[in-house]
């Protein structure tokens, strides 16, 4: 018996050390790019290159830039507001509309189903061209509310597809027992439904915040004035302006809009592996 | 379930509503015009002369050497960095699923790559590849292993290597959540049996685990292989196409031709290749499963 | 335990829902979050959408958004001016993007080897047909700046600045190998060799750089041996892209990059600011905006300035600048104001102070330019040839970058590619 604990407690030693290597090498990258942006931007380039800034060079001059710049903030604000609309339309949207098919019979089901894994495969970047086209048409171009039906609308498949599935998972049962007592539709929906299948809307609108958050060609191609961009967008403007990368002040500017979506992925995390879990992938 | 009432109808009705509105406008109505607009002729540069082009778009695209290279690296870059994902992140998951403690610690360092913007991340692989970066100071000077300076990102394998790199480091985590969710749903007494009957850890992984997470497998696979085809952000940080083009892959080519030359219906020709393939490529991935399933 | 999980799932959503309010209460406030910059009613305010490519950390955009801007607005009540900086290659993409949608600004600073692209794509307004006091505006610039818009007799936009390329040299690295500044092309690439190699630390240093290998970098070197791209027409590249004179200037590029002398393009590389602050790159061919850079990033170190060595063909800059031109789409009162004012003495002047070199006759013969930085540069100038001002320039440019690559990188063979590359010329410039 003891054999085999000891047994067991070095394979367990094993895991560890697998895991923290593996650890070590996800993080690397992160910790060089924070011990990057508190080098004096002119140490960049300096020899032997450094991991750490030595302690006499250690400086905060890139965030106190970034922070005293007023589009930065502006720039985050945009980031937080278009992000959690897509996340709470999105959400809504693709509840019902999972819930519709899960659970109802009706013309033209099996082609919309088909559409929403269909949609799923094709590429969002793909459609930039008309998508813009569309986006100028409603005078939405160059306005920070204008990425957010685009936004949703990539989500939506994504989003329908892994809901549907949870909500096949939820017995009928508790359908049956709330129209039994007089419920309609709505009632089912609002307070059968949507309840019952938070985990998954959950965990779909963590995955659709980082969707939104971090979403690049788009954001590029429609956004111009400079108060109105989001962080990535902003991020990239900082990068090879002249040949010339101040890459401490692109750093520090990373490390700041890092944070946020660290914190609320480390709230949330429990919540994304559960709806993952509970039946999200059995589709 | 059948709607009898009226009242129930205009229910459902109005909650397939903002759904259907959605999809229709901003996702159907754009793929409809793509297609039209791939079998017209629209330059920038004679905005006003759209003529019809008949297929003139489409054997463009297929005879022009850039694409063809752009959709290999594509091609490559899926095959390589797919896979790639996969087995990491499944074998992350089996050992954090072994493991006693520190197993929601793992799992949000290992998320950490996936929760940082694309933009970010390349910028960062950017600079740690840089001729004169951290990683050949590190070959070179410190290790020895290389002569000189290996020039990572001015190449057409450097470039796509340090995309592919980023590419799997980024995905590890994701498969390590998705494939961790579903050996949490394996049941325990399929192995306490295996046990019983002497199977090892490797034995146990390749007969009980793997055929209880094949579902889970094929999504991964699915929704992987659209990802690398989605590809973007990384290489148009990374390398921007350079050198001549040969590091572009479909959608940054894309980009390029639409708006950077104004080649409007070449654009569309070309994303009309890409998405149909993409859903060849899908069906046969799930068929393929769907045999293997059987097949057992 | 599923109860408490919903519960907490709903202050989740409860807490985002109340941030959300809180944002949009902000957003009431500010207007510029959703607003498109048009004739809002209450105000009668004209909002003019300018798009440039000044750097938005540069010194010439402190000066358009702290000086000019506010300056045009107090002398012009009723307009508002929205400057949006993009960078330079974006710039060109963003109005490609926008012209497809009918979305373009009102006014924007163009490079001037886009006018006859954008004039095609039939966007630009003919200033001099539209415009009533036209004349008047014109005659105090430079004719041959002003000539890098003018297309088949009519003005698309008017110039704004202009620019060259002069050599900037390390001056302690020159004085350790005992050499004087280079004034011929023989000279220049000895220097190269000379200052090449490596440094103290083991690391490469190059005696010259070019930080990409598109037209702009590499026709100095092609010009000045006598080289061409086109005829003198700009109908016809076979026989002058190919030429014996263009072949001996890109095969000498081909050999400072084999030896080591020549670098700074590839992706990996250190960007050019940075090289030449660090004494990596010795020498190269920069343009006055590289003055003010040097100033911020590397205030310490040590460089000289001279015109651009001579080759069998003289020494021959490449021109560059920018014009200032009107999209059709345009609020054409406030717009041509807005021209006008950019175009004037007094902005002129300021931009100066920056190392913008004027276009504006008066600026130019004023003092204060006269004994600026870019002095050089002006002399440079008279004898700078300029790109084709063709239509599918873009395109050109783009088969030539990728020519020099597979040349100078991959060491294809010289004559060969620019054989291909002249039929390859030939076919744009009919289209």
């Amino acid at each position: 018996m003891q054999k085999l604990n000891r047994k067991k407690a070095s394979g367990n030693m094993l895991r560890y050390v697998l895991l923290v290597i593996g650890g070590f090498v996800s993080i690397l990258p992160m910790i060089y790019m924070i011990s990057t942006s508190l080098k004096p931007n002119g140490a960049l380039y300096e020899f032997p290159p450094r991991f750490f800034p030595s302690l006499n060079e250690l400086t905060g001059e890139n965030y106190v830039y970034i922070f005293k710049q007023e589009k930065f903030y502006l720039n985050f604000l945009n980031s937080v507001l278009v992000s959690i609309l897509t996340v709470l339309i999105a959400a809504f949207v693709a509840a019902a509309l999972a819930f519709c098919l899960a659970r109802f019979e009706f013309i033209g089901k099996k082609l919309l189903f088909g559409l929403v894994i269909g949609t799923m495969i094709i590429p969002g970047t793909t459609l930039i061209i008309t998508q813009y086209q569309l986006a100028s048409r409603f005078h939405i171009t160059n306005k920070l509310l204008g990425l957010v039906p685009f936004y949703v609308a990539w989500v939506i498949p994504f989003s329908t597809f892994m809901i549907k599935s949870y909500i096949e998972g939820i017995p009928r049962d508790f359908d049956e027992a709330v129209y039994a007592d007089g419920g309609s539709v709505f009632t089912v929906f609002f307070r059968v439904i949507l309840p019952l299948a938070s985990p998954a809307i959950a965990s779909v609108s963590i995955f659709n915040f980082l969707t939104a958050w971090e979403e690049f060609p788009w954001a590029l191609t429609v956004l111009n004035d400079a108060e109105k961009l989001t962080l990535p967008i902003a991020i990239s403007g900082f990068f090879g302006q002249h040949q010339f990368t101040q890459w401490g002040y692109v750093f520090a500017m990373s490390v700041a809009s890092l944070i946020p979506v660290l914190l609320i992925f480390i709230c949330c995390q429990k919540y994304f592996v559960s709806g993952l879990q509970a039946g999200g992938l059995k589709g | 379930m059948k709607l009898k009432s009226r009242q129930s109808r205009l229910q459902v009705g109005l909650l397939l509503l903002p759904g259907l509105a959605f999809f229709a406008l901003f996702t159907i109505y754009p793929i409809l015009k793509l297609f039209y607009m791939s079998f017209l002729n629209w330059d920038m540069g004679s905005m006003l002369r759209q003529t019809f082009a008949g297929v003139e778009n489409y054997k463009a695209v297929l005879s022009d050497g850039t694409f063809r290279i752009a959709f290999t690296n594509t091609l490559l870059y899926t095959v390589v960095t797919v896979p790639g994902q996969m087995i990491l992140g499944l074998l992350a998951a089996v050992l954090i699923n072994e493991i006693p403690h520190f197993r929601v610690g793992f799992r949000v360092i290992y998320y950490i790559p996936v929760i940082t913007s694309w933009v970010i991340v390349s910028l960062v692989f950017r600079y740690i590849f840089n001729t004169e970066g951290m990683l050949n100071y590190l070959l070179t000077n410190v290790l020895g292993w290389t002569g000189q300076y290996i020039h990572w990102l001015d190449s057409r394998w450097g470039g796509l290597f340090v995309a592919m790199m980023l590419g799997i480091w980024k995905g590890v985590g994701w498969n390590l959540v998705v494939f961790l969710a579903a050996l949490q749903s394996v049941p325990k007494e399929l192995y306490e049996s295996a046990e019983m009957d002497g199977c090892g850890s490797v034995q146990k992984f390749f007969y009980i685990t793997l055929p209880s997470i094949n579902p889970t497998i094929l999504f991964a696979l699915v929704m992987l292989t659209i990802g690398g085809f989605n590809v973007f952000t990384s290489v148009k940080m990374i390398t921007g196409g350079k050198p001549m083009h040969q590091t572009e892959t479909v959608l940054t080519w894309m980009y390029y031709k639409a708006f950077t030359t104004g080649e409007f219906g070449y654009a569309a020709a070309l994303s009309f290749i890409v998405a149909v393939t993409l859903i060849l490529l899908a069906v046969l991935q799930f068929k393929a499963m769907k045999q293997k399933d059987e097949a057992r | 335990m599923k109860k408490s999980t919903i519960k907490k799932t709903l202050a989740l959503f409860l807490t985002g829902a109340m941030t959300l309010a809180a944002f949009t209460a902000c957003g009431e406030k500010a207007p510029d979050v959703s607003s498109t910059p048009q004739k809002s009613k209450k105000e009668e305010i004209t909002t003019i959408n300018f798009w440039h490519h000044y750097s938005a950390q540069s010194a010439e955009n402190e000066t358009l958004t702290k000086v000019l801007i506010p300056k045009f607005e107090e002398e012009n009540p009723g307009y508002k001016v929205n400057a949006v900086s993009h960078e330079w290659a974006d710039l060109h993409d963003k109005i490609m993007i926008s012209a497809s949608s009918d979305t373009l600004p009102d006014v924007a600073r163009l490079d001037i080897a886009w006018v006859p692209e954008f004039q095609k794509m039939d966007i630009l307004v003919p200033l001099n047909k539209e415009m009533s006091d036209y004349d008047a505006t014109a005659k105090d610039l430079l004719p041959s700046a002003m000539s890098t818009a003018s297309i088949k007799g009519d003005q698309y936009a008017l110039a704004l600045n202009t620019n060259t390329k002069i050599l900037f040299y390390n001056e302690e690295a020159l004085k350790e190998v005992n050499l004087e500044v280079p004034k011929t092309m023989d000279e220049l690439f000895a220097a190269a060799k000379a200052l090449s190699g490596k440094n103290k630390n083991g690391q490469q240093v190059w005696g010259l750089n070019e930080p990409a290998l598109s037209s702009w970098n590499v026709l100095p070197y092609i010009w000045s041996n006598g080289g061409t791209i086109t005829n003198e027409d700009y109908t016809k590249a076979q026989g002058f892209v190919n030429s014996k004179e263009t072949v001996a200037a890109v095969q000498k590029l081909v050999d400072l990059y084999k030896n080591g002398e020549l670098g700074g393009f590839n992706s990996g590389d250190i960007p050019m600011t940075d090289g030449f602050g660090t004494g990596r790159y010795m020498m190269l061919l920069e343009g006055p905006w590289k003055t003010a850079e040097l100033a911020g990033a590397y205030p310490d170190f040590k460089y000289g300035t001279a015109g651009v060595p001579v080759g069998s063909a003289g020494g021959i800059s490449v021109l560059g600048g920018e014009d200032i031109a009107m999209f059709k789409s345009a609020n054409k009162e406030g717009a041509w104001k807005f021209i006008q004012f950019m175009t004037s003495d007094y902005a002129q002047k300021e931009m100066a102070k920056c190392g913008q070199i004027p276009v504006n006759t008066k600026t130019l013969e004023s003092k204060e330019v006269k004994e600026s930085a870019f002095a050089p540069f002006l002399e440079a100038i008279t004898t700078a040839k300029t790109r084709p001002p063709v239509a599918s320039w873009a395109k050109i440019d783009n088969e030539l970058t990728t020519a020099m690559t597979d040349m100078i990188i991959n060491s294809a063979d010289v004559q060969k590619t620019l054989d291909q590359l002249a039929t390859k010329i030939d076919t744009l410039l009919a289209e």
